[in-house]
């Protein structure tokens, strides 16, 4: 995999490792030290994925974070403190895709950025498929309302076709986790509430109903008919 | 004690005013009473003597006279035209006059105590009920030898007035002591209520409000109680916010080391991680330093993992969030992900549940690595059912299990029951009851028969759907058919 990812850490010991480990699985990396370099980075090297501290330096991650999701769809993975419930709902709400916390483990931090990029790379079938006035061509990974072009993250937008590919059935936080982010049945169902939420709000502001995606309370969400 | 105390200051305080106003009523009594009787009978008496002494003298009457010679000397009716109410005389040889005819009666009334006065030659006086009638008689004897009068006035003017009095006086005094018992009430609570606010604020701080005061309205010795009070409050207050603010510190002290450590750990683990893959590549004489290297930062990074997991359950800053749990499919994954050697022996079928699924995963987590570093190899098995609104989960070894004395300690923070035994940080249990009594339930741990150890957990959920849908949904959603499982839904 030759994907370029842009590793944004203020530890040098941390970002060194990393570096060493994310090249040794195949990846090309660059590195910013805090948070204005990460974004004159992540401006100049269009990497394909950001591995992104939250503790930074200058600007915070999620300010970043903030910053890089209203110039891009690049998938995020933030590196977060371990079961500190506010900054991981945070750094999801401010556009993170994914999380791992620290301290991390290579091997899961590896298999998070391979899992992000492949809801961006994946490579679909030609189709397009519609409900009600949503429409979305699946190889050109767009996603349209009565025309009108939504601007998704590849994981809303993986999270919008598991939807819409199945209207009116059911899905679990478990199931959904599993399609969409790749986890096995252990995940936060935290990633897919906060991305439910997103994805909700920008169908909204583009005109849809706020029913197409429902909460089927106790089970999880559905696609409206 | 200090309901018979209250009782006690009322019933003081009433039987005080009782008494002043039985007496101050009685005396009053006794004093106007005797002052219109004296009254009465002094008039009487004057009159009594003026009549004998002035009107029935010599030229009038002679010595010894009979009723004959009353009766024609207009005496009486000049008695009676002087004021008096009635007249009734004896004279020396037997005869009786009376001035109307009911009052030849009185001569049967008369007490001997009376006659014994009139025959000293005396003026005596007695009250005599005569005709329903109170009445004042004053008796003396003309001198020499008679005859004797007796001079009657009515009492019932007096008598009516007294029993007035003492109607009055009844009235007031029951009056008073109604009034007596509203006023030992109130003297009694504002006498108490100081002590009432004391003892009120006393049992708020020992249910724990240090904050209480109590308002130093007076200057005696209540007010002074309060002050008292106020200032053992303050000293409390003061020196328990001083160790909770240490204990805080510390607690702050403890998750801000672990936070720091993390940082420093975080590379360690990585770098750790990248020397394994080239254990092979070191000289054989290398090798088992690094293989000793990374255990080690394996175990460092347990510990301070552990660490704040302990700095965030003290500070109670981590919320449970309840979630929807399939638990067969939930302890499954947990088991694949902790000690897969584990057998999860499910009896009767399971709904699935809400429940706080991170912290039963931890906790169970660390119930199943507990397992795998203390019995080795030995069989564990994990049961699982859901009764009534209680999840219960049992993890159970067949290793080497503990003393029975050391079976109480094992939940203790860093208690190792083999000094010589390495792996976890012996934190891990005390995390896990730590969890499950936050979440409103239990772990414990008992001796397995031979041998071995089981913990148990019981944890409140809330039963979400009946065991049959559940099992039914997992299969359909792993089939991934399109179908709509809202109709399932009880």
């Amino acid at each position: 995999m030759d994907a370029t990812i842009l590793l944004v850490e203020d530890d040098p010991s941390i970002r060194e490792i990393t570096r060493l480990g994310l090249e040794e699985a195949g990846f090309t990396v660059q590195s910013a030290a805090d948070g204005e370099e990460a974004i004159v980075r992540f401006r100049h090297d269009q990497p394909d994925l950001v591995v992104l501290d939250v503790m930074l330096p200058k600007r915070d991650g999620l300010d970043v974070c903030r910053t890089i999701r209203s110039e891009s769809s690049v998938p995020v993975v933030m590196l977060t403190a371990r079961g500190d419930a506010i900054d991981i709902v945070v750094g999801l709400e401010s556009g993170a895709d994914d999380y791992v916390t620290k301290p991390f483990e290579m091997p899961i931090l590896i298999a998070r950025i391979r899992a992000a990029l492949r809801r961006a790379q994946l490579m679909d079938p030609a189709e397009t498929l519609t409900l009600g006035q949503v429409r979305i061509d699946v190889p050109g990974h767009r996603a349209t309302i009565a025309g009108e072009e939504i601007s998704l993250s590849p994981t809303e937008f993986r999270l919008l076709l598991e939807l819409v590919r199945r209207p009116g059935q059911v899905f679990t936080r478990e199931v959904l986790l599993e399609r969409v982010w790749g986890y096995s049945y252990l995940g936060d169902s935290r990633l897919v509430d906060v991305a439910i939420q997103r994805l909700r709000s920008k169908l909204t502001a583009a005109g849809g109903s706020s029913e197409l995606i429902e909460t089927v309370r106790g089970v999880g969400y559905r696609a409206g008919r | 004690m200090f309901g018979s105390f209250r009782t006690r200051l009322i019933a003081t305080v009433f039987a005080l005013i009782a008494v002043t106003a039985g007496a101050v009523g009685a005396v009053s009594y006794v004093l106007v009473k005797d002052s219109l009787r004296d009254q009465l009978v002094s008039d009487a008496v004057a009159r009594a003597e003026f009549n004998i002494n002035v009107l029935a003298t010599a030229d009038q009457l002679s010595a010894g006279a009979g009723r004959q010679e009353f009766e024609t000397s207009g005496l009486a009716d000049r008695f009676l035209l002087r004021g008096t109410g009635g007249l009734y005389a004896e004279f020396p040889d037997g005869e009786t006059f009376a001035s109307s005819l009911g009052l030849l009666a009185v001569g049967d009334m008369l007490s001997g105590q009376l006659r014994d006065i009139v025959a000293r030659g005396e003026f005596g006086y007695e009250f005599l009920e005569i005709d329903d009638t109170p009445t004042l008689v004053v008796a003396g004897r003309r001198p020499p030898g008679g005859p004797d009068f007796f001079f009657l006035d009515s009492a019932e003017d007096i008598t009516a007035a007294i029993d007035q009095l003492a109607r009055v006086l009844l009235i007031a005094g029951l009056g008073v002591l109604i009034l007596g018992a509203l006023a030992a009430g109130l003297i009694a609570r504002r006498v108490l209520r100081p002590v009432a606010v004391a003892s009120q604020a006393a049992t708020a701080m020992a249910g724990g409000d240090l904050t209480v005061r109590v308002p130093a309205e007076t200057n005696d010795e209540l007010g002074s109680l309060a002050v008292a009070f106020n200032q053992m409050a303050t000293a409390l207050e003061d020196q328990i916010g001083a160790l909770v603010e240490a204990h805080d510190r510390e607690r702050r002290f403890v998750a801000d080391v672990s936070h720091e450590l993390r940082t420093p750990l975080t590379a360690l683990v990585n770098e750790a991680a990248m020397l394994q893959g080239r254990l092979s590549s070191l000289p054989d004489s290398d090798q088992r330093i690094g293989e000793l290297l990374v255990a080690d930062v394996a175990r460092l990074r347990t510990l301070v993992e552990d660490l704040l997991e302990v700095s965030r359950l003290e500070a109670g800053s981590a919320a449970p969030e309840f979630v929807d749990v399939d638990p067969v499919r939930f302890l499954e994954a947990v088991i694949a992900d902790r000690h897969p050697a584990t057998r999860l022996d499910v009896r009767a079928p399971v709904p699935s549940v809400r429940a706080d699924r991170r912290s039963l995963e931890r906790i169970v987590g660390n119930l199943l690595d507990n397992a795998k570093n203390h019995a080795e190899n030995a069989a564990v098995t994990m049961t699982v059912g859901v009764d009534a609104d209680t999840l219960a989960v049992s993890v159970a070894d067949q290793g080497p299990g503990v003393e029975p004395a050391q079976l109480p300690h094992l939940f203790d923070r860093f208690y190792k029951t083999d000094a010589s035994r390495q792996g976890g940080s012996g934190l891990g249990l005390a995390i896990a009851r730590q969890h499950a009594r936050r979440l409103g339930g239990d772990l414990t741990a008992r001796q397995l028969d031979p041998q071995g150890l089981v913990f148990d957990l019981e944890l409140p959920v809330t039963v979400l759907l009946q065991a049959g849908d559940s099992a039914e949904m997992s299969q359909l959603q792993a089939e991934g058919e399109e179908t709509d499982l809202t109709r399932r839904e009880p």
